[in-house]
């Protein structure tokens, strides 16, 4: 079955349509994952592309963000045992010091929206605050943003806390927010840089052999 | 002396031999405003007219006796103050005759046959204290600033040095330079005959002078070279000074503001004093006599160690006649009345790039001088945030940056201080305002909290210091005012800007206040409530993150408009154009949005998707192989160094946030105070780009609220006229503190409403303005 209807209602934000052609895959017995992956997923990458030119802004990535939401909603009760797979868990924060969390918020939707699992730990997290968290939830990704350069350390005393209980190699390590480079994240070994939340994107499957 | 002779002296005599007499006395002596009276009803009827600066007036008149005329001049307030220099015969009692003149309230006395040394002398003495009267009125507090006075003055700057003069409108460029440091070549001593005195005019100007026409190259003339010596001043006019080569460069930094009426009663007051000498009757301490005679108005007059130390020598030489410098109820400084010492003072508008100094006359209440400099400290960071990483945990550093900013201060205050020939000792109160963490390094302070959450400054409360304990080089005695601040990032150029706006004085009108720029300051309210925030609009306003952006200088597009099917713009400098400054992106942004060349999403259409097709359409173009189009503003061809000038479709993201952040601020604020845009009543801006920003375009865009054009004023360097205000007026000080408690500060970061309205705020308005 083709999805390209429902790709262009994700890709376009319009929530009545994509959702009415998720119920419509579903009445004709297509596969709940499928119609995760091969549509709804599928319509995101194409919405994170279009974001990474320019030839769409925040608010059209967040309207198709949602229309994304809306239709899971809609197959939740159609996978097997409830048993939706994702493509990992991501632990995301804004670091200790910093209180600006749009970036970060953007990122996690993106990263939702490709099929990950976020645990949103919101601003001002401290580094145990971050490890702890990473040990509990068995995180394969650690998102970490900063806005001022004067909180940007408190990614690299994270990334030494990780390294300090042995955690290091167990998870990967990705920054991002306004005054982070891909310098610095080299200098800091953190696996990867972002520049926007399309971009979070494509480097989190990167770092996970996601293709 | 040069001044003196242009003062309008009377002569009230019915002999015409001795107007004649006294007349060619004058003349020989240089003066050239002279008029004669022959009775003392024509005098008084002509007095009436023009007020004199001297009335020298026979004692014996037909009718009206001089000794009436004195005294209806002194009981008229427009002739009370016009020194009388009575002239009496020799056939009468001195003795007497001397004392029912000065009851009569004449200045001084001569008798006849008079000496023309004495005359001389005495006549010079006159005019000096009328000058001085001029320079300083008794009560200046009652006086309002004249609107007249500020009108027939503009302002010439001079580049590169970036000096600023207040010069006499029609003035010429060359004359106006003679009372500064700068020097123009010329042979012909400014009358249009070498050719020598080459200037750049910056400002757009007018025809040139015939003379100009035949001294000066076309090439050089399409350039903007002139002559100085036939460059008339009319406006506020910019010129460039030095040879000219390709690296020359001027800035656009807003250094004045709109000021609004300030009854004068300045931070250090000089007080024209007369104390009785020491005698038997009254052998009261020198102190004490002072102290007598100002207690009606200083109770209980203290003073400093230093001001003793010179007071006995002091009040000796000038005869116990001369000038008390007053701070704050303590005596500074006795000196001669003649003497300049505390006439001017000083402030210092702290900009995290840029540093402006400004000489203000006390006692007229005017700004007389201009300077800025780029602050020294831009090596270590271009914003406060890396300037306090690079300070962080290091004494040695804070203390170095301390030491930067104090040198730029001091630089700039010897350059204001040479343009009128004053000495550092003659200033003796300086008024700091910057944002709270340039304030932090001003004092030496550590403002490392400011650079995280919960970001906490050591002090917002407005501080009083002696200038020289920060290093400051002034008076040794000067005083330091430091404004107070509201929070990390509301900061004392904030409580200026309140301040010189008078939002906080309002009743009931609603005012919302902006200082755009990287950190964007905004307030809105009135007396009743002020409430005010700081939305992190990022660089793009100031050029940074922008393809072709550029800070506001030489070089850069600072407007656009479309007439005749066709797109213009201006450029700073009259040059070719090196790329774009914040106006000029708000701009070409508005305009790209009016003709439907963006859509409100902020998408560059491409060309086959226009709905009217003109000499824009062309303009789009595709500079990558994904669909993305880019809008040319200037072709190779007519930029300056041969590469296109292109706004992209990222430009035109990073405008989006920049104008988001800002419009979800004023968004909060009006919510938080329970109105809406329709209930603001003025809008006022501060700051480069608030100055230089069209309106229309502003709102087209979405970054001011959609209001009647007329309500929105530009108050250009706002910080600095509150400082000014201060300076000027001691209860603005007290004032300024009480803005700064009575302030509501919102901290968007972390506020319920500001994710949901930042985002919705990131598409521009549908609606056409015009």
């Amino acid at each position: 079955m083709s999805y390209q209807t429902l790709l262009d209602a994700v890709i376009k934000g319009d929530i009545k349509t994509a959702k009415e052609e998720t119920l419509k895959a579903v009445d004709a017995s297509q596969n709940a994952q499928d119609i995760l992956d091969q549509g709804l997923i599928e319509a995101m990458n194409v919405v994170g592309d279009n974001f990474s030119k320019g030839a769409i802004f925040v608010p059209q990535m967040l309207r198709s963000a949602k229309t994304m939401q809306e239709c899971v909603e809609v197959l939740k009760p159609h996978f097997q045992e409830n048993a939706m797979t994702t493509k990992g868990n991501i632990v995301l924060g804004t670091v200790k010091g910093d209180l600006h969390d749009i970036g970060k918020n953007l990122v996690g939707m993106m990263l939702e929206g490709a099929g990950f699992n976020i645990i949103d730990l919101g601003v001002d997290v401290a580094p145990e605050v971050f490890v702890d968290k990473i040990k509990e939830a068995n995180a394969d990704v650690l998102g970490m943003s900063a806005l001022l350069s004067t909180t940007m350390p408190s990614m690299s005393l994270t990334i030494k806390a990780l390294a300090d209980l042995g955690l290091r190699d167990t998870v990967k390590v990705i920054i991002g927010g306004a005054p982070v480079t891909r310098k610095y994240a080299e200098d800091i070994g953190a696996d990867s840089y972002a520049s926007d939340a399309g971009a979070a994107v494509h480097e989190t499957k990167k770092l996970l052999n996601i293709t | 002396m040069k001044n003196l002779v242009r003062m309008k002296i009377l002569i009230v005599d019915d002999d015409p031999g001795i107007q004649k007499l006294i007349k060619n006395m004058l003349a020989k002596d240089g003066y050239k405003n002279i008029q004669i009276a022959g009775s003392g009803e024509e005098a008084l009827e002509m007095m009436k007219k023009t007020p004199p600066d001297l009335v020298v007036l026979d004692i014996q008149l037909p009718g009206m006796k001089g000794y009436e005329v004195s005294q209806k001049m002194r009981a008229n307030k427009s002739t009370a103050h016009i020194p009388i220099l009575m002239m009496t015969g020799g056939n009468i009692d001195k003795d007497k005759a001397l004392e029912k003149s000065f009851r009569a309230g004449v200045t001084d006395f001569i008798t006849k046959p008079i000496k023309k040394v004495e005359f001389t002398a005495r006549v010079k003495a006159a005019l000096t204290i009328k000058k001085n009267y001029n320079l300083m009125q008794k009560e200046p507090n009652k006086r309002k600033l004249s609107k007249k006075v500020t009108k027939k003055k503009v302002w010439l700057n001079i580049l590169p040095d970036d000096m600023w003069i207040k010069v006499q409108r029609g003035m010429t460029v060359w004359n106006a330079l003679q009372n500064t440091e700068i020097e123009l070549e010329g042979d012909c001593g400014g009358l249009g005959k070498c050719g020598k005195c080459k200037i750049r005019v910056i400002t757009p100007l007018g025809k040139p002078s015939k003379e100009t026409l035949e001294l000066i190259d076309s090439d050089e003339l399409e350039q903007g070279v002139r002559l100085a010596c036939r460059t008339k001043i009319f406006k506020n006019l910019a010129i460039y000074t030095e040879e000219l080569n390709g690296e020359t460069e001027f800035f656009q930094i807003l250094k004045h503001g709109h000021m609004p009426p300030v009854e004068l009663a300045p931070l250090i007051e000089r007080r024209l004093v007369t104390i009785p000498p020491p005698s038997i009757e009254n052998s009261l301490s020198d102190v004490h006599r002072i102290r007598e005679v100002l207690s009606p108005e200083f109770h209980d007059l203290k003073t400093t160690y230093r001001c003793l130390s010179s007071l006995y020598k002091n009040l000796r030489t000038t005869n116990f006649d001369g000038a008390a410098i007053i701070h704050n109820n303590c005596l500074l400084e006795w000196q001669s009345r003649d003497n300049i010492g505390g006439v001017f003072g000083l402030i210092f508008d702290l900009g995290t790039s840029t540093l402006v100094g400004k000489l203000v006359n006390l006692i007229e209440g005017q700004e007389v001088a201009v300077i800025s400099r780029f602050n020294s400290q831009r090596k270590y960071g271009a914003d406060v945030i890396s300037r306090i990483q690079y300070i962080k945990g290091s004494p040695k550093r804070l203390v170095h940056l301390q030491k930067l900013l104090v040198k730029d201060l001091n630089l700039i205050t010897k350059r204001l201080l040479e343009s009128f020939r004053l000495k550092l000792k003659d200033i003796l109160v300086a008024v700091a305002a910057g944002n709270t963490t340039m304030q932090h390094f001003m004092l030496s302070l550590d403002p490392s909290g400011i650079a995280e959450a919960p970001f906490t400054p050591l002090i917002t409360e407005g501080m009083t210091f002696m200038a020289r304990d920060v290093g400051l080089r002034l008076h040794p005695d000067a005083m330091l005012y430091v404004m107070p601040a509201k929070s990390g990032y509301i900061g004392g150029d904030l409580i200026g800007f309140i301040l010189s706006s008078g939002a906080a004085e309002q009743d009931d009108k609603l005012v919302l206040g902006m200082d755009l720029g990287t950190n964007s300051e905004i307030f809105l309210g009135n007396k009743n409530r002020m409430l005010t925030c700081s939305a992190a609009a990022g660089p793009a306003l100031e050029g940074a993150r922008i393809s072709h952006g550029m800070i506001a200088k030489a070089g850069a597009i600072e407007s656009f408009r479309f007439e005749e099917n066709d797109l213009f713009y201006n450029v700073i400098g009259n040059i070719k154009p090196k790329g774009l400054c914040g106006s000029g992106l708000v701009d070409i942004a508005a305009l790209l949005l009016h003709h439907g060349i963006v859509n409100p999403e902020g998408l560059i259409y491409p060309p086959d998707q226009h709905k009217k097709r003109n000499s824009m359409t062309a303009r789009v173009i595709q500079t990558q192989e994904n669909e993305i189009h880019d809008f040319l503003l200037a072709s190779p061809r007519d930029s300056l160094d041969g590469k296109p000038i292109v706004l992209t479709q990222k430009d035109i993201r990073e405008l989006q946030l920049a104008k988001a952040a800002i419009a979800s601020g004023i968004k909060i604020l009006l919510k938080t105070m329970g109105a809406g845009i329709e209930d603001i009543d003025d809008i006022y801006l501060a700051g480069a780009l608030g100055n230089y920003v069209h309106p229309f375009s502003a709102m087209r865009i979405g970054l001011l609220p959609k209001v009647n054009p007329a309500k929105i004023i530009s108050l250009g360097n706002a910080a600095s006229t509150g400082a000014n205000m201060i300076l000027l007026s001691k209860r603005y000080w007290e004032r300024s503190a009480e803005i700064a408690t009575d302030l509501e500060h919102l901290e968007l970061s972390g506020h319920a409403d500001f994710f949901d309205s930042f985002i919705e705020e990131m598409n521009f308005p549908t609606e056409n303005l015009w």
